[in-house]
């Protein structure tokens, strides 16, 4: 079974981010990490690996600039098997609409059994991605995965969360999967997997390599950003030490009734 | 884009207050544009809840029963938006933020080749062109986007951020066919409730939200749901909460949960990591109950009341119940 799970390369989560007001894009500052809910999918696909035995493989895949090649090696290092990237300067400026069709042309090339994706990533944070992936593909989309029940003789069988609970659904494979955190804690990597890393192939694939042939990047985006603004700030918040239990609840019942709450 | 189509999210033809939000709002841009608003209505109880709809400022309410869309996952009711979308030819469709909403969303923007904003909470015609305005980087910059020329846009618009306002504007029902060389294998075989709330988490006014200092599932029902109830709202919870296993993740705010934007939030015993305030930092009042009085929470909150949790709940929830008696 060929697993390939696709991850965003994106600033350090724990580092400030901010758009530059020029060019309205994100400013990349930092060093670069795997979107902390793609190492979720990384996690779900070694598990699958570990359960179906060798002749499954898993590669990982991103569409990002050339020079983040090197952050991909940490998804190695976990235990994929290989990498591919899509990488373009021409991609540089894509929205939601222009990554998932760039993405679905890369991986026609590269061929999948299964797709397994972050539910959302931690920069853009629209959770838009997946979905348009799969209807480039022309497979169903599996979101919010929480326990893949079965899988293989070409079906699979997930659980998914739901605003109220989870559904059990099944079908025919190739699919595309997004799962959450109730996987599993992501592995860390070993230091034999680290050594082993650095000889792991990524290659690149380059727009024309993959047949994407209608305008990309911000060209071909359907959404351009018009203005950034902060938000309006939070006045500070009032404090009230409360000596004890009732003197605290008045506290909140007096504070709720000035705003006319209660 | 001069027409505006809203997907209409349901369960048996039992919808929530998004929708209406969405119908106003669909209304309010339809005008601007000087165009039509839509609605599409697909899965069983389609027919009922398309006549309640006529109750409000819609030019056509598209509706369909068939089974498919409860049997089999998201194709079914894409294909129907698909057709409610050619029927209409250039528009802009409204999708509530939710976790269906989300799907839909990104499969029929693809559908469409049309552009995608998300978790938006305002919506502005500039020029005749569609404004969208959001939260981003997590709630730290509202971003602007606008759609480029093309005939579609798709939408999805946050719960509570917009105000239902009914109206009969004599909306016309029109039965969709069965689109056509269709089939769907992704089948649903089990559907299964967890969350006990009565009212919806995103559509509540008020949310009384737990996290780690509850230090178990009893005190979210003997002290938060009492709590909630008097104040006519639901009860939510942190990541911690919900990963201990003291509630359903259904329960869940946050970045990896649910957003939400009551007119009211209570945080109780939760230290207000950032992945949680991007799930509730846009709610009308924030008050949190802590021990610490140095947790993060205290830089959103409006009022923060340092004190045990234990002791401050329950006396609350009196004052609240005796202010109710004391008004009815
Ligand atoms: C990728 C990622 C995504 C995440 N997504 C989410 C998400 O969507 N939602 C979310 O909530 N978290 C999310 N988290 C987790 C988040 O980082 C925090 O770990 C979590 O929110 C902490 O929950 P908490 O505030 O309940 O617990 P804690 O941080 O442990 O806080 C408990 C608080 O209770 C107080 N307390 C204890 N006892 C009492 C008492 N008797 N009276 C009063 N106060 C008391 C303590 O002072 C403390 O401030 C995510 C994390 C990651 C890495
Ligand atoms: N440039 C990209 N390269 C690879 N995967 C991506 C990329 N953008 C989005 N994804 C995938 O889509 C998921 C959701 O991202 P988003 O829609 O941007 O929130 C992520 O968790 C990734 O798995």
């Amino acid at each position: 079974m060929k697993i390939v799970v696709t991850v965003k390369l994106v600033p350090d989560p724990n580092a400030v981010r901010r758009i530059d007001p020029s060019t309205k894009r994100l400013v990349r500052t930092g060093e670069t990490a795997l979107n902390p809910f793609d190492e979720y999918a990384i996690e779900a696909a070694l598990q699958l690996k570990e359960r179906l035995g060798a002749d499954t493989t898993v590669t990982i895949f991103t569409m990002a600039p050339e020079n983040m090649k090197e952050s991909l090696r940490k998804a190695l290092a976990m235990g994929a098997d290989d990498a591919v990237m899509l990488s373009d300067p021409a991609l540089a400026g894509s929205d939601v609409s222009v990554t998932s069709y760039a993405m679905a042309q890369a991986l026609k090339k590269t061929g999948f059994d299964v797709i397994l994706s972050g539910a959302l990533s931690d920069d853009g944070n629209t959770g838009g991605v997946p979905g348009a992936l799969a209807e480039y593909l022309g497979v169903p989309g599996l979101t919010n995965v929480r326990k893949i029940e079965e899988i293989g003789d070409g079906r699979i069988k997930v659980q998914r969360e739901t605003d109220s609970g989870y559904q059990v659904v099944s079908g025919p494979l190739p699919a595309l999967v997004t799962v959450t955190m109730a996987v599993g804690e992501p592995r860390y990597a070993s230091l034999k997997g680290i050594m082993g890393a650095k000889k792991k192939a990524i290659s690149t694939l380059s727009a024309a390599d993959c047949g994407i042939d209608r305008p990309a990047g911000s060209d071909g985006a359907k959404m351009e950003v018009v203005a950034i603004a902060a938000p309006k700030a939070r006045e500070k918040a009032k404090v009230v030490e409360a000596a004890d239990g009732p003197s605290g609840a008045q506290a909140i019942f007096d504070f709720l009734r000035e705003r006319k709450l209660v | 884009m001069r027409d505006v189509i809203i997907f209409v999210e349901h369960s048996g033809g039992q919808t929530r207050k998004v929708t209406f939000e969405l119908v106003a709002e669909a209304r309010r841009l339809a005008d601007a544009l000087g165009g039509k608003a839509h609605a599409l209505v697909a899965g069983a109880g389609s027919a009922a809840l398309a006549q309640q709809l006529q109750n409000h400022p819609l030019d056509t309410i598209f509706h369909t029963e068939d089974a498919d869309v409860d049997k089999f996952l998201l194709d079914p009711v894409v294909d129907y938006l698909e057709a409610a979308a050619k029927i209409t030819g250039p528009a802009v469709i409204l999708v509530p933020n939710t976790m269906l909403g989300r799907d839909v969303a990104g499969r029929i923007a693809a559908r469409l080749d049309a552009g995608l904003a998300s978790d938006v909470t305002e919506l502005r015609v500039e020029n005749g062109r569609v404004q969208c305005i959001a939260p981003k980087l997590q709630g730290s910059t509202i971003t602007t986007c606008a759609f480029k020329d093309g005939d579609y846009g798709v939408v999805t618009v946050r719960p509570n951020a917009f105000s239902a306002q009914p109206q009969a504007t004599g909306a016309q029902l029109v039965a969709l066919e069965k689109p056509s060389g269709k089939t769907y294998g992704m089948a649903v075989e089990s559907d299964v409730e967890e969350a006990t709330g009565e009212i919806g988490l995103e559509e509540a006014a008020v949310v009384v939200s737990g996290g780690r200092g509850l230090g178990g599932p009893e005190p979210f029902e003997t002290l938060l749901k009492p709590l909630a109830e008097a104040l006519g709202g639901a009860v939510g919870a942190s990541r911690a909460a919900a990963d201990a296993g003291w509630v359903p993740y259904s329960l869940q705010i946050g970045q990896t949960g649910k957003i939400v934007s009551p007119q009211l939030y209570l945080a109780v015993g939760i230290s207000g990591a950032i992945q949680h305030k991007v799930g509730m930092q846009t709610a009308g009042t924030i008050v949190a109950i802590n021990r610490d009085g140095t947790v993060p929470i205290g830089e959103t909150a409006d009022l923060l009341v340092v004190g045990d949790l234990f002791q401050i709940i329950p006396a609350l929830t009196t004052l609240v119940q005796q202010a109710k008696t004391a008004h009815t």
